[in-house]
């Protein structure tokens, strides 16, 4: 029931009840008083109106105090408190109403919290993305962090051993062709030194000091050092490395190195093979080589008795075909020595003055028969040059013997020494037949004789000036020419005043 | 007792070379003991009578090197004296400083000498040996 029909009918209760009390005290209490009539009224209202009262505090104080109970339940935090309802009037509609309200406001508040967190995942995934964009593109060391994963594939996947330390020589990058080359895996030695961690063989029991590593000198002078090494792989396997060691310079300050290095087994292996090859061809190729020469002599002298001119003539021939083949052997093997990297260069200070007189006095002989001039013009205040003596008298002797041989008799030859800077400049000049200009680049070619002089003169092998071009190149000069068809060639090479460097080989030239 | 004829003993394994080398000695009134090994030569040294006057050799022999003969030579005093000229095929430096350590007098390289050139020198040998006895 509603509580205003309560209402009514309480009110109405009462008042019927006072009216008939009225009228029950008026009849009872003659002569009528307004007095007690009032009085009357005052006590049955005051009977009627105190329970009246009470009975409508319970049926709405009660539910409106437990209403307010409930929501201070559910606003401390039990969302699903539930305010018991009996009545129907509207204090129990609110009731009910406020019941649904907090399950409706619980099943909004758990949608939202989902949505929150949907909403939170989503902003982290976006901050993450934007992290990971923002640190590619931070520089590290000048590098965005794509670059450097490009650089890192690079390195994994080349064949060549790549190390990198820091300028306490720790390890800092150990590449794939690394670990396979001395068994070390990069995790096990990053942050290790690398002098202790891969040590390098001197001799066949002593190691490399630090000091004489490749990747130590990189770090102390700053300059890329190349050198061949033996080293000391994890467990007791040792291979053969070519390393170069390049310092790693920042702001004009060496921050560390990179050291490059590879398996030269096979290498090694295929220049013992041309070792074998070069002490084979000079054993062979000299012993029947040396009969010929030998027996030719004994016939030219009479030894077997005496010869008429034709087979004088005969055997003539075969003795310079001989010499020609040992000419040309020994110019194989000297080849062969200069390129196999093999070559002793072994530099003393030397008077170029005197070295050119004997080799002109060689030549002078074959220029005599040739009625050929020689001139010679040498700068007056040359110092001794630390050169290796029989190696730049190979190239003074072949220039000069082919200025003799191509040159017509009667003809003009010229050397001229002189000092340019730091270097000193050789010259050798002839009037002689020169070379046609289509043969300019193939002049310092294995094998090239120009095509002028094919017919004019037999002799020759065509590995003198690539020869004397592989001396020079090796001496740190150079070397070059200029030539005129008919009227002359000229020769130049510089040499180093400052020397020669030396450099411990195997073989030296003729031997 | 003095000889008729100076004597070399020639130590090579390439018989061509080796009636070469004879022949030419014999020509230059030299006698000489043609020896077609190592082997053979420190046998005839033990059994001669008379020791040669010098040795030619040639540096790579097929049962031995000129160092292992060296070595040979060095077992008696008297081998010892003989003066040897090498004339091979090779003469690296550090082939050539080896004999000579070993008492090599001289050391050629085969191609690059005539005959001609060589026998003078054998002699000259010889007779500075022949002095200093």
């Amino acid at each position: 029931m509603k509580i205003k029909n309560k209402l009514f009918l309480i009110v109405g209760f009462s008042s019927l009840t006072t009216v008939l009390l009225g009228v029950f005290l008026y009849f009872t209490f003659q002569p009528f008083y307004i007095t007690h009539l009032l009085i009357g009224l005052i006590v049955s209202l005051t009977l009627f109106i105190v329970p009246t009262i009470l009975i409508l505090l319970d049926s709405v104080i009660r539910p409106i105090t437990k209403l307010t109970e409930g929501m201070e339940i559910v606003s401390l935090g039990n969302l699903g408190h539930k305010v018991d309802v009996r009545s129907n009037d509207e204090i129990g509609q609110l009731t009910r109403a406020t019941n649904d309200l907090v399950s409706k406001l619980v099943t909004a508040n758990q949608n939202l919290e989902e949505k929150a967190q949907e909403a939170t995942r989503e902003l982290s995934r976006k901050i993450e993305e934007l992290d990971f964009e923002h640190k590619k593109n931070i520089e590290v060391g000048g590098k965005t962090l794509v670059e450097k994963a490009k650089d890192e594939a690079v390195l994994a996947s080349i064949g060549h051993g790549v190390v990198t330390i820091d300028r306490d020589g720790n390890i800092t990058f150990f590449n794939k062709a690394a670990e396979t080359l001395t068994n070390w895996k990069s995790e096990e030695v990053i942050g290790k030194p690398w002098f202790e961690t891969v040590p390098e063989m001197a001799g066949s029991n002593t190691l490399v000091s630090r000091e004489g590593r490749a990747v130590f000198k990189a770090l102390k002078t700053g300059q890329k050092i190349f050198t061949t090494t033996v080293i000391l792989q994890k467990g007791s396997g040792k291979i053969p490395v070519a390393m170069t060691a390049t310092p790693i310079i920042y702001n004009g300050e060496t921050i560390g190195a990179v050291g490059v290095f590879r398996d030269v087994t096979h290498e090694k292996e295929v220049d013992r093979m041309k070792t074998e090859f070069i002490s084979l061809a000079s054993h062979q190729l000299r012993t029947p080589l040396s009969a010929i020469k030998w027996f030719c002599e004994m016939l030219l002298n009479g030894d077997a008795g005496q010869l008429n001119p034709e087979q004088r003539e005969y055997t003539q021939n075969v003795a310079d075909s001989s010499e020609r083949m040992i000419s040309l052997v020994n110019s194989l093997l000297n080849i062969s020595r200069i390129e196999s990297g093999r070559i002793i260069i072994d530099p003393k200070p030397t008077n170029i003055s005197q070295l050119i007189s004997e080799v002109i006095s060689e030549v002078k002989v074959k220029c005599d028969v040739r009625k050929q001039q020689i001139a010679v013009s040498i700068h007056s205040a040359l110092p001794l040059i630390n050169i290796d003596p029989q190696l730049i008298r190979e190239v003074y002797a072949n220039l000069l013997t082919n200025a003799s041989k191509y040159t017509p008799p009667g003809g003009e030859i010229s050397v001229f020494i002189s000092k340019n800077g730091d270097e000193l400049v050789s010259q050798v000049s002839d009037n002689g037949y020169g070379i046609p200009k289509k043969d300019y680049d193939k002049v310092f070619q294995k094998f090239y004789r120009g095509e002028n002089i094919v017919k004019i003169e037999t002799e020759g092998n065509g590995l003198g000036l690539y020869l004397v071009k592989a001396i020079i190149e090796s001496s740190r000069g150079k070397i070059w020419f200029v030539s005129e068809e008919k009227k002359g060639t000229t020769f130049f090479f510089t040499l180093p005043l400052g020397g020669m460097l030396a450099k411990k080989g195997e073989v030296t030239l003729d031997s | 007792m003095s000889k008729q004829k100076p004597t070399v003993m020639i130590v090579e394994d390439e018989s061509l070379l080796l009636q070469a080398i004879s022949k030419k000695l014999e020509l230059n009134d030299i006698a000489t003991i043609p020896c077609i090994s190592g082997a053979q030569a420190i046998e005839h040294l033990s059994n001669l009578l008379e020791l040669p006057d010098a040795i030619w050799l040639d540096y790579q022999l097929k049962d031995m090197d000129g160092i292992e003969f060296m070595e040979h030579l060095k077992e008696k005093e008297a081998w010892a004296q003989i003066p040897v000229i090498v004339v091979s095929n090779s003469a690296s430096k550090s082939k050539v400083h080896r004999m000579l350590t070993l008492g090599v007098r001289k050391y050629f390289l085969k191609a690059a000498h005539r005959l001609d050139e060589l026998i003078p020198i054998v002699k000259q040998f010889i007779e500075e040996n022949n002095t200093q006895i």
